[in-house]
C-alpha cells in the first residue's frame, strides 16, 4: 500500500442489522411500491371506466402481448414488427451519425467547413424532422426508403450540434499541454480534441436516439404495414385500446434496449466515465 | 552565462478587438542555472503572463526571452509547465499521462513506461499508475502534473501556481514534495505563486512583482537560508516580514 501522508481515499460500506423501519429507506422497496402503486391506480382508472372503454386493464394488456407474439398481425407477430421498426431506427441511426458526427468535428475545427456548411444547418436546424414526412413519402414512396430517411434527418441535426460543440468547449490550455510537450496540430486533434469531445458526441447520439424513435413511430403512423407504430395504429383502427398500448410498452422497451446499446458503447470508447456517473 | 534571460519584456492583450491590456511593463529578470526562481506577485501582476511568454506559448509585445542565449520561438519541451488548474487529460490514466511527452516525441512504448514509471514513483505516485484524473484528490493531480512535465526530461520547469487550488496543509506538505523532487533531479525552476511563506519556503532567489496591470519589477531578495527549512525560523520569519514590508503584499 502506498501511503501519500493525508491523501488516502476510503471506501467504507456501511451494513447494519435489518429494522423494518429501515425498510422504508430502501431504495429497492421504494421502487417496487411506487410502480405497484403505478399499476393500482391504473387499474383502477380503468375499472371505473374515467375514459369510457379507451384504457384496458393492466391484465389486458399483458394478455394482449403475449397473444401478439403468437398471434400475426398483418403477417407479423410482436417480435417481427419490433424488429421491423428497430432496424429502420439502426439503419438511419448509422448513416445519420457517421455523415453528422464527422461533419460536425470538421466543421468545429474548420472554419472554412464552418462557414459553408453551418448556414444551410442552421436553416434546417429548426425544422421539425415529422415536417419531412409527406415530402418523402412524395419523393421515395411508402416502402422502407422514407422512413429511414426522417430517421436520418432526424438523427443528423443533434449529432451535429454536439460534436461540434464538444470540439468547441475543449480547454483550450489542454492543447497548451500537448505543444509545451513537443506535440503537433495533428497531435493536438487526436489526443486532446476528439477524446475531449466523446463524451459530448455520445450525449448527441443518446438525444438523437430518441429523436430517431419519435420519427420513425410518426413515419410508421403515416404510411406502414409494419412496425411499431403500425401496430398502436391498427389498436386505433379496431378499437381494441389494449393492443395500442401493448405496442405503446414494446416502444418503450425496444426504444430502452437500444439506449442500453449506446450507453453500452460509450462505456467502452470512454473507459474514464464509468464511475463517473454516481459521484 | 544566465539560464533564462528576460530582457525588458513588455506585454499588451488587445481584448474584444481593440480595447488594450496592458499586462507587463518592462520585465527583466536572469535565471540560473538549477537555480530555484520564484517569482512572487499579487493577483493581476501578469505573473501567470511572464510565465506563459518563458513557455513561448505567448510572444512579447516588446523586449524578448532567452534561454541558453538563444531567442524563444514558441513552445519546445526542452520547457516543462505545470498548470494551476492541473489540465490532465481526463482520459488518460496516470500513466497516460505522465508518458505522453515521451509518446509525442516517438520514444517506443517500453521505453516511456521505463521513464514514465521513474517520475511516477518519483512524485509518489507508486501504485496509482492505472487511476484516472477524476479518482484523484487535488494535492495527487498535481503530482501528475508535475511528473508529467518532468518525464520529458526538461531542463526548465515552469509552474504556476502549482498548489493554488489546495487546502493549506496539502499545500505545506506538497511545497515539502517540491524540494524533494527539485533536490532529487536537479532543473531550473521558475515558480510563479502570490504566496510569501510559498516563496520563502522554496525559493533561492525571490522576484517580486507590482501589481495592478500593468506588472512591473518588485525587489530582489536572495533566500540564503539552508534546506530543509521551517516556517517558525526566525531568519525565515525575518525574511517574510521584509518581504511584507517593502512589498504590498498582504497576508
Amino acid at each position: 500500500m502506498v501511503t501519500i501522508a493525508n491523501e488516502i481515499k476510503v471506501e467504507v460500506k456501511e451494513r447494519g442489522q435489518f429494522r423494518p423501519l429501515k425498510l422504508l429507506k430502501n431504495r429497492w422497496f421504494l421502487y417496487a411500491l411506487s410502480l405497484a402503486g403505478f399499476i393500482y391506480l391504473w387499474h383502477w382508472t380503468a375499472e371505473r371506466r374515467v375514459f369510457g372503454g379507451g384504457l384496458p386493464l393492466p391484465w389486458d394488456v399483458l394478455v394482449q402481448l403475449g397473444k401478439l407474439t403468437v398471434d400475426p398481425l398483418a403477417g407479423k407477430n410482436l417480435f417481427e414488427h419490433t424488429w421491423a421498426s428497430t432496424r429502420r431506427i439502426l439503419i438511419g441511426f448509422a448513416i445519420g451519425s457517421s455523415i453528422a458526427v464527422p461533419l460536425g468535428l470538421f466543421m468545429a475545427l474548420n472554419k472554412y467547413a464552418n462557414a459553408i456548411v453551418k448556414p444551410i444547418f442552421d436553416l434546417l436546424k429548426p425544422m421539425p424532422p415529422i415536417a419531412w414526412i409527406s415530402i418523402s413519402i412524395l419523393w421515395f414512396g411508402i416502402e422502407e426508403t422514407p422512413k429511414v430517411f426522417i430517421i436520418v434527418i432526424g438523427t443528423v441535426v443533434p449529432c451535429l450540434l454536439n460534436a461540434y460543440n464538444g470540439v468547441r468547449l475543449v480547454e483550450p490550455q489542454l492543447y497548451d499541454v500537448v505543444k509545451m510537450l513537443g506535440g503537433t496540430r495533428k497531435d493536438e486533434i487526436i489526443q486532446v480534441c476528439f477524446p475531449a469531445a466523446f463524451p459530448a458526441i455520445f450525449a448527441g447520439l443518446q438525444i438523437s436516439l430518441s429523436i430517431a424513435w419519435t420519427c420513425v413511430i410518426a413515419a410508421e403512423l403515416v404510411a406502414a404495414r409494419s412496425g411499431l407504430g403500425f401496430v398502436t395504429l391498427q389498436g386505433m383502427t379496431l378499437s381494441r385500446p389494449a393492443m395500442t398500448v401493448a405496442g405503446m410498452i414494446a416502444i418503450a422497451v425496444a426504444a430502452w434496449l437500444t439506449t442500453l446499446l449506446v450507453s453500452g458503447l460509450e462505456r467502452i470508447v470512454c473507459p474514464w466515465k464509468r464511475g463517473l456517473e454516481n459521484v | 552565462m544566465a539560464k533564462i534571460v528576460c530582457d525588458r519584456v513588455s506585454k499588451e492583450f488587445i481584448q474584444k478587438g481593440k480595447i488594450r491590456v496592458h499586462v507587463l511593463e518592462e520585465i527583466s529578470l536572469e535565471v540560473k542555472e538549477n537555480e530555484f526562481l520564484v517569482i512572487l506577485g499579487p493577483g493581476q501582476s501578469g505573473k501567470s503572463t511572464l510565465l506563459r511568454i518563458i513557455a513561448g506559448l505567448e510572444t512579447p509585445t516588446s523586449g524578448s526571452v532567452f534561454i541558453d542565449g538563444k531567442p524563444v520561438d514558441g513552445p519546445h519541451p526542452s520547457r516543462g509547465l505545470v498548470f494551476q488548474s492541473y489540465m490532465l487529460f481526463a482520459w488518460k490514466t496516470v500513466m497516460g499521462n505522465v508518458e505522453m511527452g515521451p509518446k509525442l516525441r516517438g520514444l517506443p512504448k517500453k521505453e516511456r513506461r521505463e521513464i514514465a514509471q521513474h517520475y511516477i514513483n518519483l512524485v509518489g505516485l507508486k501504485g496509482f499508475e492505472k487511476y484516472y484524473p477524476h479518482q484523484l484528490s487535488g494535492g495527487m493531480k498535481q503530482r501528475v502534473g508535475i511528473a508529467r512535465a518532468y518525464a520529458n526530461n526538461p531542463d526548465i520547469m515552469l509552474l504556476d501556481e502549482p498548489f493554488g487550488q489546495l487546502d493549506a496543509q496539502t499545500r505545506y506538505f506538497m511545497e515539502k514534495e517540491t524540494v524533494r523532487i527539485w533536490e532529487a533531479e536537479k532543473r531550473t525552476v521558475v515558480f510563479v505563486t502570490n504566496n510569501i511563506d510559498e516563496a520563502v519556503y522554496l525559493a533561492d532567489r525571490i522576484v517580486t512583482l507590482k501589481g495592478k496591470l500593468p506588472g512591473r519589477m518588485g525587489p530582489t531578495f536572495v533566500v540564503d537560508l539552508p534546506r530543509p527549512r521551517e516556517h517558525t525560523d526566525q531568519a525565515f520569519l525575518e525574511l517574510r516580514q521584509e518581504i511584507i514590508d517593502s512589498t504590498e503584499l498582504v497576508l
